[in-house]
């Protein structure tokens, strides 16, 4: 029983990670229609920097300045690169953010190594919070389940309360009216893209450690958040937490069922050879399938997702 | 001002007959050379190098299907790829087990398997356009990929699956065990495969595929569903790239999940579109290069895979039309005598172009070498001079280089622009008297 | 007989906004009719909710005595209706040829074949060529649509929903923007192309109503304030008092 409450903790702090991810994302994608390939990739720097950073300051000073640098490098890949390819319309931006993901993905290993970095968690955090059934909880997974929280709320409240999140809710079902009303859209841009890219970095600071900081870490990631983006419905917030959310919980859970498909379905009397290709294979297996597994039948279903605004 | 009917007809016709007289001379040229290349390049690399630009121009060509011709970008191409030669090289092995078929016919096979999971991938996809249809590619990928590990009885986990393609039955006497053999069944589908999607283009559903591209809304208002023609080329794409799939089992005999992978589909997109997108010949030129380049340098430096992405965006950011692109916009002012004009100007920005290219290149090696010696490797020689990047100054050369290179471009390119522009109009204005 | 055109008590609101209300009206075969109305009366949005552009929110839409009400929009098409649009809509990249081409593939039985030719079928070309010549774009034959200066535009915009020979056709102000000279050719045109066809069309331009229509709806208010054959439009108090207003002394 306690393991179970465990494998839904973990199952939930990695639901929330990917929300991290995902909101920022969301923003972006919402309000310019330009999914950006290279989010992971931030979120990948996010990782590498506040690894920087800690080894000559430590934890803390990271968890501010990791995600600042990224939004920096986010509000130049904009003004610079993405402003530039916008004339050649949408899918000249999606590729150019392809490009910069690839040559992100060459450099991170040039400059930090092959092999995963020794990120480390702060020690401040490195105590177990609660014993349950003998299994320790880490402390620093609550710290990261209220940092995805806060960010929640925050969001939420900055779009509902201020006007500049007026203007990007109104961006996001109807950017020629919200251009036309006089507002700074390309300004706009800039910094929604900015703080996408910043909150993906902060992502990678508070995932970097609890996880591992390695090369693959945003080819791994990246392709689970577009499902997540995707699944949820482009532009549509709530829609990216219920989606990462439930990617999060169904996916942990299932890398902890290693029953075989075919005794399982035997079960609900669903003849498959237990001793075929398919019947063999166990749900732990099929765990990396599970994210585009649900994509797919989400979209089989609602082909918008879950609370798609946006058509394209 | 405008002509009678009557004429206007005639010159029409001959205007076809001239078309499809230039269409006739293309493909016969384009089988020429197929025939001699492999006696020029008939070295062990050569015809490698051949073989491999065959499957590229098939895989690519079946990529601009979709992306040049209907405008769907699909991140998970190298799926029909793969799973098409998983079909062929299934069937590769029953001949080996005495199947009575020839070896030289599998890539049939390929196709089917390539359009069979089209199916399925293109229900789901096809009924969203632009980015969104792009991304669900992308999750089609990941997921076919999963399945792919998942059961390594069909697909052979890591090892992969491997057949031999001398082991069917002889074909005129050949069993085209050798790669001078292979070489005419590659160059045979390649020709018959890229003629197909050429006719493709000039099919009813290739132009509806063009209208979906430009204006999917007002296609929904011509009688016609986007969404189904966007499904249909799917499906035409899956099975040309079975093809080339099919043909990738049987120039390597081994298959695994790397050719179904992300890589293979990142490597298609960076052909067609270093290629040209805008054009049919243009992924051809894309795979011939990128192949090339990549044989002769992927052995020469390890930096290749970051030049290829610099190269792409750089192409994305400058030359969206890619390498068939650069060509359309000269062809009329060379064809006007106008090129030496330009040629001049061009060439003022050819020092600054290098420069900066030598910059770029130091400071690349540099970081793969310091990467070496960190690894307790040779920094080795570049340029024929012994590098050691652990030594800071030596940074500085070519980052200097870099600097002033790209400040000279900058300052350079907008006269060289103008001189294109200034041509271009001025050609355009001698044809429309 | 059954009317081209019946639209039953039609409602469509966007959010809280209700834009149109109870809209019936009725349009029998082979006539001209026009639809007036200040601007933002909605008259584009009834013209999406025929064709399937939007979705109503009560009432139903019949085309030559079959319901066609929830159909897609090219479901509508194939049964027979063509329309324009306000805001120019056209394949950019392609060229006039093609354009029109690609207007006219559905009812020259192209299918989505990809085993024939496109030039193989010969009689769309010619009727291509014919309409080509008829929008005296015949000299503008092979430049892309986005290269055409913007009365071209316009002229192809309609050309795409007269090509296909549908029996009833539906343009939304095809007359915008073009000079008087332009207008009036392209009232020759749509007289000439319109017989025995059933012709609906948004038109600002009171002259060209007038010329034109064998009927007139006045839109106004979210509701049809008057209907019928342009004398007794005319002379309907209503639509000076709410409508024509200042335009009131072409109508005398
Ligand atoms: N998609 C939409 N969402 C919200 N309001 C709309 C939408 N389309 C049109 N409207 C509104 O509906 C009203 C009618 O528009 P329209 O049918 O274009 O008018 P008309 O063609 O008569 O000028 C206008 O007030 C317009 O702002
Ligand atoms: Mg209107």
């Amino acid at each position: 029983m306690q393991e179970a409450l465990f494998v839904l903790l973990n199952g939930l702090v990695y639901g929330l990670l990917l929300f991290m991810l995902s909101s920022g994302l969301t923003l972006i994608v919402g309000m310019m229609g330009v999914l950006n390939f290279a989010h992971a990739s931030f979120y990948m720097l996010g990782a590498y920097f506040a690894y920087t950073i800690s080894v000559g300051l430590g934890f803390w000073p990271a968890l501010i300045a990791a995600p600042l640098l990224v939004g920096v490098l986010g509000v130049a890949v904009e003004r610079y690169g993405l402003r530039a390819v916008h004339r050649h319309g949408k899918l000249a931006e999606l590729l150019f953010t392809v490009g910069l993901a690839f040559i992100i993905g060459e450099i991170v290993p040039l400059i930090w190594g092959r092999s995963a970095v020794p990120y480390r968690v702060p020690a401040l955090l490195d105590f177990p919070a609660f014993t349950l059934g003998g299994i320790q909880y880490q402390a620093y997974r609550l710290f990261m389940m209220a940092v995805s929280v806060a960010i929640f709320a925050g969001l939420y409240a900055a779009l509902a309360r201020t006007r500049l999140g007026l203007v990007i809710r109104a961006a996001l079902t109807h950017p020629d009216m919200v251009a036309m009303l006089g507002h700074d859209v390309p300004r706009v841009f800039t910094l929604v893209f900015g703080a996408g890219c910043a909150l993906a970095g902060l992502a990678g600071v508070i995932g970097g450690n609890a996880f591992t900081t390695t090369p693959g870490m945003a080819e791994a990631l990246g392709a689970i958040v577009f499902a997540v983006v995707i699944m949820g419905g482009l532009g549509s917030i709530p829609g990216a937490l219920i989606a990462s959310l439930a990617i999060g919980l169904i996916q942990t859970v299932s890398i902890t069922l290693d029953m075989p498909l075919g005794a399982m379905l035997g079960h609900i009397g669903l003849p498959l050879d237990p001793h075929g290709a398919l019947g063999q294979i166990t749900i732990a297996h099929a765990a990396p399938a599970v994210p585009y597994l649900m994509l797919v039948l989400v979209l089989a279903l609602h082909p918008r997702g879950l609370m798609g605004a946006r058509a394209d | 001002m405008s002509q009678p009917a009557t004429t206007l007809a005639a010159t029409k016709s001959r205007h076809a007959r001239q078309g499809g007289l230039k269409i006739a001379l293309v493909f016969g040229l384009a089988i020429v050379v197929a025939l001699i290349a492999p006696h020029l390049f008939a070295s062990g690399f050569g015809l490698s190098l051949l073989n491999r630009m065959a499957i590229a121009i098939v895989f690519a060509l079946s990529f601009n299907m979709l992306l040049g011709q209907g405008g769907m970008l699909d991140f998970g191409h190298a799926v029909f790829f793969g799973l098409g030669g998983f079909a062929t090289m299934h069937l590769l092995k029953w001949v080996d087990g005495g199947l009575p078929l020839p070896v030289a016919l599998l890539p049939l096979a390929g196709a089917l398997g390539g359009a069979f999971v089209a199916v399925p991938a293109g229900w789901i996809s096809t009924r969203r356009e632009g980015t969104a249809f792009a991304m669900i590619t992308l999750g089609i990928a990941e997921l076919a990929v999963a399945l792919v590990v998942m059961i390594p009885q069909w697909f052979g986990g890591e090892e992969g699956v491997s057949g031999d393609r001398s082991g069917g039955m002889p074909l005129f006497g050949f069993d085209f065990g050798a790669a001078s053999q292979i070489y005419y069944v590659l160059a045979f589908w390649a020709l018959i495969a890229a003629a197909l999607m050429w006719g493709v283009t000039r099919t009813p559903l290739g132009r509806l595929a063009n209208a979906v591209r430009d204006n999917p809304l007002r296609v929904d208002f011509l009688g016609y569903d986007p969404a189904r023609i966007r499904f249909l080329t799917f499906i035409l794409s899956g099975f040309f790239a079975g093809i080339a799939g099919g043909m990738q089992a049987l120039n390597d005999e081994i298959l695994t999940v790397s050719n179904i992978g992300s890589q293979a589909s990142g490597a298609v997109l960076l052909m067609t579109y270093i290629g040209g997108v805008g054009t049919f010949s243009g992924p051809i030129i894309g795979a011939v290069l990128i192949t090339l380049l990549q044989m002769a340098l992927g052995t020469l430096t390890d930096a290749w895979q970051l030049y290829s992405g610099l190269i792409f965006v750089a192409m994305v950011l400058w030359a969206p039309g890619g390498i068939s692109g650069i060509i359309r916009s000269h062809a009329p002012i060379l064809r006007g005598g106008l090129g030496g004009r330009l040629l001049a100007a061009y060439l003022a920005l050819l020092p600054a172009a290098l420069v900066t290219l030598a910059g770029i290149i130091g400071l690349a090696e540099l970081a793969y070498r310091l990467q070496a010696v960190r690894g307790g490797g040779k920094p080795g020689h570049l340029f024929g001079l012994a590098v050691s990047p652990t030594t800071p100054w030596q940074w500085l050369i070519p980052l200097a280089l870099f600097l002033f290179g790209a400040a000279l471009l900058s300052r350079l390119a907008p006269g060289a622009r103008a001189a294109w522009q200034e041509a271009a109009a001025f050609a355009a204005g001698r044809r429309g008297r | 007989m059954t009317s081209a055109l019946s639209l039953r008590g039609l409602y469509k609101s966007f959010g809280p906004t209700s834009i149109l209300r109870d809209i019936s009206l009725d349009i029998a075969a082979g006539t001209r009719h026009t639809i007036i109305g200040p601007n933002g009366a909605g008259k584009s949005t009834l013209f999406h909710l025929i064709t399937g552009r939007l979705r109503l929110d009560r009432g139903e839409v019949w085309l030559a005595g079959e319901n066609i009400t929830g159909l897609s929009p090219h479901a509508i098409f194939r049964r027979g209706l063509a329309r324009s649009f306000q805001v120019t809509s056209l394949f950019p990249r392609l060229s006039v040829f093609e354009n029109l081409r690609i207007a006219g593939m559905r009812n020259a039985g192209c299918g989505h074949a990809f085993w024939r030719r496109l030039d193989g079928f010969a009689e769309l070309a010619e009727q291509v060529e014919e309409m080509l010549t008829l929008l005296e774009l015949g000299p503008r034959r092979d430049v892309a649509a986005d290269a055409l200066a913007y009365a071209e535009q316009r002229a192809l915009e309609i050309g795409l929903a007269l090509v296909g020979g549908a029996h009833t056709i539906l343009l939304d102000e095809p007359t915008a923007g073009m000079s008087r000279a332009e207008t009036e050719r392209t009232v020759t045109l749509l007289r000439r192309l319109s017989a025995g066809r059933t012709l609906v069309m948004i038109e600002h331009d009171l002259s060209v109503v007038f010329d034109l229509a064998d009927t007139i709806t006045v839109l106004a208010d979210g509701g049809v304030i008057a209907s019928g054959p342009p004398a007794s439009v005319r002379g309907d108090a209503r639509v000076r008092a709410a409508y024509l207003g200042a335009a009131a002394e072409v109508l005398t």
